[in-house]
């Protein structure tokens, strides 16, 4: 038995459901504090699918154990996944018109602390995360993910993880999207939100923002299952010999942290 | 009292109207006897019953105009008060070329853009408004700050009437708030004549209290060159039916209609609205929004009508209805009726729920599904208040909070 208490988080046999398809088929994940992990997979293997659902999408039915810091949250909501630590950056940030990008902030900001932040403090952390994001002032006053461009909208994905600063983030695709030197700036926002206390799990399809966000540990994830985990370097050998020679129904293989 | 010869002429001495307004007030009255209420096949009435809108009996009323209505908002030009068979009371210090005074029943302009057979209603209150008021606007006045005017009564039936005169080149913008009526019935026309080049915003805002029913009318005619934007709000009442509509009458005339209506439990509204292009080069936009809690209910029918010789017109219409609740309904027809090709033109209708995706991405962010819903609507409504003038903000915003609060305890 290794020491838990920095485990941020873990699921244990996830199963996940759209209807009757089963769409994830027993994942077993565990992140610790400090730790960056990437799950790498192939188009439609259902990577958003379990990244949503672990974020408490209402429209997937969810079988197994997950875990933030120790507590159970598999069976709420989530708003309450979210206020208690767990940050999801999505792949296509939904744009919500006529909800001005500073309103929205603060709403959050709040509601991940349970109370209304000041807001001079607030005008302060914005304008702080803003400037590390190089995102323009000017989007404070648009309306939410809005007319925004692919890049814009990752930006401000990683500014909400800086601001509310989630014990343990699930990063959809987050580079997608993204022209180089986007990627630099979301890459060094991810490295900036991400502390020795918070738990990262990056999904992505390629292995280029690894170059900039160093995983610790990568799991490959074919069929709704992770057929191998291991260090950095399997993340080069995916880039060199594509996903077909692991096969998704060999069974998960044990993680080589 | 019934509506009748003796109460047309007793209104018509109570406002210390000479000859000129009292015939002109029996003229309409013989046109509200010769006109039946409207067939329900017609489009317009489709959806709402004309009959539960007609008043049984007509003022004047006693004054106790249910309680004082309190002050204006902001800082407006010029504040209106409007009581059942009373003298307008005004207060403000107008700028000079701006006149706000009794409306006479003789006056000559009347009907110019709501003539009498439009409808009972209209032919109603032409024949027996009980409190009016005109505005005028000398040519190239630019008068800072809103003539606010507010139309307050107690219960039974009250028909007020605006006019407003804008000369050519001057702006103005002018704010009707319906307020009080409980249990009684408000049939009101408002009458705007925009002359060439000038520019008018107009803002009616409908907050009757529960148990008012109405029919509101407003038209605006729109010479060459002049712009109209209207944004409208519809909260209060039980079943009120609001008809409004520009007519754009010279070369390059523009209106733009935006609105929206916050409908709660038991609450019927139906809104229609109207732009008449006839002449070219004209400009005009319709957004109507809706937002129906609980079990209530929005009936909207919007019409473009582009004559012949209006041509190199654009002309945009579009209703959307965000139904909170399952047993919510919402209505629309918009209907186009072009007559000739050289016209961009566009319409749309949407009824849905709060987009689930929309609501997932504020929750993940940790906001409840409440106040995530709270966020969506008031994104949805933010059109409209983006741009109505300083004051009537201050005086929806806490309207709308109320409202969706009891839209959160509800749940």
């Amino acid at each position: 038995m290794t020491d838990r208490a920095d485990v941020v988080f873990s699921c244990r046999d996830l199963h996940v459901f759209v209807e009757d398809r089963e769409i994830v088929r027993g994942v077993d994940l565990e992140v610790r504090a400090g730790e960056k992990h990437a799950i790498m997979g192939p188009n439609g293997s259902g990577k958003s699918t379990l990244a949503a659902a672990l974020m408490g999408h209402p429209a997937y039915r969810v079988e197994g154990v997950i875990e933030l810091g120790g507590e159970r949250v598999d069976g709420l909501p989530a708003h309450e996944r979210a206020r208690r630590g767990m940050f999801l950056g999505f792949q296509y940030p939904v744009a919500v018109p006529g909800v001005s990008v500073a309103s929205f902030l603060r709403a959050a900001v709040s509601a991940r602390r349970g109370e209304e932040v000041p807001i001079r403090e607030f005008r302060k952390m914005l304008a702080e995360a803003f400037e590390t994001l190089s995102i323009p002032k000017e989007f404070m006053g648009r309306s939410l993910n809005d007319g925004f461009s692919g890049g814009e909208k990752k930006r401000l994905e990683i500014l909400q993880m800086l601001l509310l600063r989630p014990r343990f983030a699930l990063l959809d695709e987050i580079d997608s999207g993204l022209d180089i030197d986007a990627l630099k700036v979301v890459s060094e926002g991810i490295e900036r939100a991400a502390g020795p206390e918070m738990g990262l799990l990056l999904v992505t399809h390629y292995q280029r923002i690894l170059e900039y966000v160093r995983p610790d540990v990568v799991h490959v994830f074919m069929g709704g299952r992770i057929v191998r985990s291991g260090g950095p370097e399997l993340a080069l050998e995916l880039e060199e010999r594509g996903y077909d020679w692991l096969q998704p129904d060999a069974g998960p293989v044990e993680a080589a942290s | 009292m019934p509506l009748d010869e003796e109460t047309v002429r007793r209104i018509a001495t109570r406002l210390e109207e000479g000859e000129a307004g009292v015939a002109a007030r029996l003229r309409a009255l013989e046109v509200y006897r010769e006109q039946p209420l409207p067939r329900r096949s017609l489009h317009l009435w489709r959806y709402t019953d004309p009959a539960a809108l007609m008043p049984d009996g007509l003022g004047p009323l006693p004054a106790e105009a249910g309680g004082a209505p309190g002050p204006v908002p902001g800082r407006p030009a010029a504040a209106v008060l409007l009581r059942p068979g009373e003298h307008p009371g005004i207060e403000g210090t107008l700028p000079a070329g701006v006149t706000v005074e009794p409306l006479d029943g003789g006056d000559p302009r009347l009907g110019r853009a709501v003539p009498e057979v439009r409808g009972p209603f209209e032919a109603m209150n032409r024949a027996a408004f009980d409190a009016g008021v005109l505005v005028r606007v000398a040519p190239g006045t630019a008068v800072e700050g809103p003539v606010w005017i507010r139309a307050a009564s107690g219960g039974g039936a009250f028909l007020p009437r605006i006019l407003v005169d804008v000369g050519e080149g001057a702006t103005v913008t002018v704010v009707e708030e319906h307020v009080g009526g409980a249990g009684g019935f408000r049939i009101a026309v408002t009458e705007i004549l925009a002359g060439p080049g000038a520019r008018v915003e107009h803002v009616p805002i409908q907050r009757l209290d529960d148990g008012a029913r109405g029919h509101l009318t407003v038209r605006t005619v729109a010479d060459a060159g002049a712009s109209v934007a209207t944004s409208f709000v519809s909260l209060g009442g039980t079943l009120v039916k609001m008809d409004l509509g520009a007519r754009l009458a010279g070369e390059g005339a523009s209106s733009e209609l935006l609105g929206f209506l916050l409908g709660g439990d038991g609450q019927r509204f139906d809104h229609h609205t109207v732009h008449r292009h006839e002449a070219p080069r004209g400009r005009s936009d319709i957004g109507f929004r809706t937002v129906l809690t609980g079990r209530s209910r929005s009936a909207y029918t919007g019409l473009i009508r582009i004559e012949q010789e209006a041509r190199g017109v654009e002309a945009y219409q579009e209703n959307r209805n965000l139904l909170l609740s399952k047993e919510a309904r919402a209505d629309t027809i918009p209907e186009l009726e072009i007559l000739n090709e050289d016209v961009q033109c566009t319409h749309g209708a949407t009824v849905s729920p709060v987009d689930p995706d929309q609501a997932f991405y504020l929750e993940s962010r940790g906001l409840d599904p409440v106040e995530a819903e709270r966020l969506i609507v008031g994104g949805f409504l933010e059109p409209t208040l983006a741009r109505v003038p300083g004051g009537v903000r201050e005086l929806l915003e806490p309207v709308i909070a109320a409202r969706l609060e009891a839209l959160g305890a509800g749940r």
